[in-house]
């Protein structure tokens, strides 16, 4: 198994592993019932993604075969509703934008590439590429929370407010790099955030609690966590703090969903939550750690590897 | 990294190999998974799994408790009272209210500490339910079981029961238990009743007397006098139990110290204590006798407890001492947030100022309220508490509603009206959104439009128009009559429900059989462009009928316009996108229905400017 996602209410669940397949299970009330094997990738699978409920149970998953698949359920069976093969390596993220933006689609690549579906309707989606984002390759993408520009001013019902849609995105050449759509609906490298030295894993832009400052938490190779925040509603400034640094790979960091907080798993085979303490340091508040020993957590069987 | 006072805890997920193998997570709204993945850093990924679970981690699990249930409830309703006292009162009223606020904190917890007495609990709340147990329960069922008895001072806890009472200081009870040792043995009589004695007259402090503390003082010492003589006099010599009760009336601390075990624990130490040596203790030596008394009584055997540390940052006034060491040995927040919510009340909290939060009270309210809405009703609570936070609270709000499972129609009602209530529109809309879609996939159009309508969005009302419209195409009739006949200003929301409705309109004036009425509705819904051009067709072949009525009912004017329509219509041929064979055979209709159309237009047209002209002639 490479990961694992709930959906936005928690009570679904969908796995995706190295035996191509994608399942989905009924996690409500500490049940496991599977309600989906979704086969139809031809490598491994390394990651899904959960669109908005308001789009219908739609999820994404991303492989090593280049292909990005969407999946949505209809009248009760999952069926796959599109197929994105615009790469030409192994798709290695995917990231759903907030629902506010409609139904978009980052993907980042081992060719370098990100690509940008949009769903346009009737089945249609559209491709936008920013060829070359990371050299080697990208390994990461996380979408900024959607913030309505001048929403002191009310809008016209049935207009939509006009979004500056961001995201940022980690990559084989050590670098955090930050993504801004232009007027135009081209997409425009914004900023680039140096400080890691070796890959960068994974990024995860922290959900807004309504200040306007923005953080974006990223982890390499280098065993590094960095927190970067910028104070001004511009975007401008960013600037990193050291969380830790690990003695091994750090793999994946994610934020709860008030952002307060910022889960992180590494090498040493521990999951540690850290939380910001009253003078801006960054604190660990718990380690998650695999081994011997009882604890009162609730067991839901996952899937065997069938290889 | 700054210093932590504590390692942060461990949580050892079960697994059966510990070899190099990566841990995956992901968050879900109030819990967090975690499993083993297949990858090894160190070796090729291995294809057979360790472990093959998937964990769920739940921080909160207090919330699912049965017990704690019933606190939380009425624990919120006495949070939500004090919230609203607020600013009315000043001084001495605002002080009594505290107060009650207070002791209505305390005999919920009292209620619900007593229920737990039939169920098992966590090594904490073990120590104070021993505490309720032993000295409030326990000894009432003692002192009623021997006094029962038949020969109570033949009962064999007899002498540990006098014991308990003197501890607690309860003299009278104590005293009716000697004089029935007294009654039945005359050897020990004498003895009984001189300790009767010297229990009854001990000097106590009692309110409402003008006594002041020098005169008890005093008092006191000339008693502790008498009870010392009595004993270096032998006067209790002969009798060994009779003899320790007045060292421990003395507050003699060997004698106490032989007693742990029916004291159970150093704070019940430290009172009986107080009580028989430093009756008038001020409470800024509390924290002098509570530490002395920790020491003596652990007597370097165990270290303290969390509970101790708690107790003893208490004893020192030390609040921010006490938050904290509850904060770290509690399991959930409900104390601190509550206890820490009425200090600042009182104002006794000299708020920290934190990043997140921006103050304790708010800070720790945060966290109890998040913890609450990870409970499938709970989350009711939650909303009140997060009302009360003005900083973020709000926000927190806003991220943690939408993630309530809608499962039935009247949670999602509920949670709208929560929304609504406090005008969090984003939210209502999200939700309406989610709602509609769901009423879409299942069919229920109505449903789907009433979301939309109550979401505001112009889009999915007009994405379910169209759903109405193609409905009507294809079989003839309407769903979900009663909706769009009711719609009423809501029309307004989208081009196309308003053409929807309008729609409808037409349809029942026509039903009706006001024939005039419905032919100008419906060429204005063509010539006001509120109808799509791909329903111009349905339309004009809805006027078929009325054009070919007996009387005229286009005029003049109005079937020119209709001529106009039908012309700009065939002559935005052809229709690109659809494959050939298809647009044959509909070609075929179409042009027979062209034709149709055109013929009735020409005899409209016709009967019209004879009769509009013959009108002017008679």
């Amino acid at each position: 198994m490479h990961d694992a996602q709930m959906d936005y209410y928690g009570t679904r669940l969908a796995t995706c592993s190295s035996d191509r397949s994608v399942k989905i299970f009924d996690v409500r009330n500490g049940g496991q019932i599977l309600i989906a094997d979704l086969r139809g990738h031809e490598g491994p699978v390394w990651q899904v993604a959960w669109a908005h409920p308001m789009y219908g149970n739609i999820l994404a998953s991303c492989s090593y075969d280049r292909k990005v698949i969407i999946w949505k359920e209809e009248n009760g069976t999952w069926e796959k509703t599109h197929e994105h093969t615009g790469h030409d390596s192994s798709v290695n993220s995917v990231c759903w934008a907030p629902h506010d933006y409609g139904l978009i689609l980052a993907c980042g690549s081992s060719d370098g590439a990100i690509s940008l579906l949009t769903y346009t309707g009737e089945g249609q989606w559209e491709v936008k590429k920013i060829n070359n984002a990371h050299t080697i390759g990208c390994n990461a993408v996380s979408w900024a929370p959607a913030v309505v520009p001048g929403s002191l001013i009310d809008q016209p019902s049935g207009q939509k407010p006009n979004y500056i849609k961001k995201f940022a995105s980690g990559g084989c050449d050590n670098l955090v790099k930050l993504w801004k759509e232009e007027e135009d609906g081209q997409w425009k490298e914004e900023q680039k955030l140096e400080a890691h030295s070796d890959w960068v894993r994974d990024v995860a832009w922290a959900p807004s609690i309504g200040l306007p400052t923005s953080t974006i938490a990223s982890c390499s190779q280098d065993g590094r966590v960095f927190i970067w925040t910028c104070d001004d509603a511009s975007g401008n400034t960013w600037s990193p703090k050291l969380l830790h640094k690990f003695n091994d790979v750090v793999w994946h960091v994610s934020w709860s969903i008030t952002a307060n907080i910022l889960a992180v798993s590494g090498g040493d085979n521990k999951v540690t939550l850290w939380k910001e303490s009253v003078d801006g340091q960054w604190v660990c508040i718990s380690d998650v750690n695999k081994g011997q020993g009882s604890v009162s957590t609730s067991v839901t069987e996952g899937q065997q590897n069938e290889q | 990294m700054e210093e932590l006072d504590g390692e942060p805890t461990v949580t050892l997920i079960p697994g059966v190999n510990s070899s190099k193998k990566q841990m995956c997570f992901d968050w879900g709204p109030g819990e967090m998974l975690v499993c083993e993945t297949s990858f090894n850093k160190k070796e090729k990924s291995e294809t057979v799994p360790g472990c093959p679970f998937i964990y769920i981690i739940r921080k909160d699990v207090d919330v699912y408790s049965q017990i704690l249930r019933k606190l939380f409830n009425e624990s919120h309703g006495i949070f939500v009272g004090l919230q609203r006292i607020e600013e009315e009162l000043t001084g001495k009223s605002r002080k009594a209210q505290l107060v009650r606020v207070s002791k209505n904190y305390r005999s919920v917890i009292r209620a619900c500490m007593e229920e737990m007495h039939q169920v098992a609990t966590g090594p904490l709340l073990l120590h104070l339910l021993d505490w309720v147990r032993l000295h409030v329960c326990e000894v009432d069922n003692l002192l009623a079981d021997v006094l029962g008895s038949e020969n109570p001072r033949k009962h064999e806890s007899f002498w540990k029961l006098v014991t308990i009472l003197v501890l607690q200081g309860r003299l009278d009870e104590a005293r009716q238990m000697l004089s029935k040792e007294a009654d039945s043995s005359p050897t020990s009589a004498g003895m009984c009743r001189i300790l009767g004695d010297l229990m009854r007259t001990m000097p106590v402090l009692s309110p409402g007397t003008t006594q002041t503390l020098t005169e008890l003082e005093l008092k006191w010492q000339h008693w502790h006098e008498e009870c010392e003589r009595h004993l270096q006099d032998g006067t209790f010599a002969s009798s060994p139990h009779l003899e320790s009760l007045c060292k421990i009336m003395l507050g003699d601390e060997a004698a106490l110290l032989e007693q742990k075990e029916l004291l159970n624990n150093w704070y019940h130490f430290l009172v009986t204590r107080l009580l028989y040596s430093h009756p008038t203790v001020k409470p800024i030596d509390l924290h002098f006798y509570a530490q002395s008394s920790l020491d003596l009584f652990l007597g370097g055997e165990s270290s303290p407890e969390p509970l101790d540390n708690i107790l003893m940052a208490a004893f020192e006034f030390d609040i921010h001492q006490v938050i904290k060491e509850c904060s770290i040995a509690l399991s959930n927040w409900w104390f601190v947030a509550h206890l820490t919510d009425l200090l600042d009340h009182c104002k006794l909290l000299q708020s920290h100022n934190l990043y997140f939060g921006s103050n304790m009270r708010e800070f720790l309210l945060l966290e109890y309220a998040s913890g609450l809405f990870a409970h499938h009703s709970l989350w009711q609570l939650g909303v009140d508490y997060f009302d009360y936070c003005p900083e973020l609270g709000r926000v927190s709000l806003e991220l943690h509603i939408e993630r309530i499972p809608l499962s039935t129609e009247q949670k999602a009602l509920k949670v709208l009206r929560i929304c609504e209530q406090r005008q969090m529109t984003e939210q209502v809309r999200s939700i309406c959104k989610i709602l509609a879609m769901k009423a879409v996939r299942n069919n229920r159009l109505g449903s789907a439009l009433s979301w939309s309508i109550r979401a505001k969005d112009a889009a999915f009302a007009t994405l379910v128009s169209d759903r109405f419209l193609r409905d009507y195409c294809e079989r003839g009739c309407f769903s979900d009559l009663d909706l769009i006949d009711n719609l009423g200003p809501a029309m307004m929301l989208s081009d196309r429900l308003t053409f929807l409705g309008k729609y409808r309109e037409f349809h029942r004036l026509y039903g009706e059989k006001r024939f005039v009425d419905a032919a100008s509705l419906l060429l204005s819904l063509m010539t006001s462009q509120i109808a799509p051009r791909s329903f111009w067709m349905t339309l004009l072949t809805d006027a078929l009928p009325l054009l070919e009525q007996k009387q005229v009912i286009f005029s003049a004017e109005q079937t020119y316009e209709l001529m106009r329509c039908l012309e700009d219509l065939t002559s935005g041929r052809p229709v690109h996108g659809e494959p050939d064979a298809q647009r044959l055979q509909d070609d075929d209709i179409e042009t027979t229905k062209v034709e149709m159309l055109r013929l009735a237009l020409a005899r409209n047209l016709a009967r019209a400017i004879i009769k509009e002209g013959s009108l002017e002639g008679s």
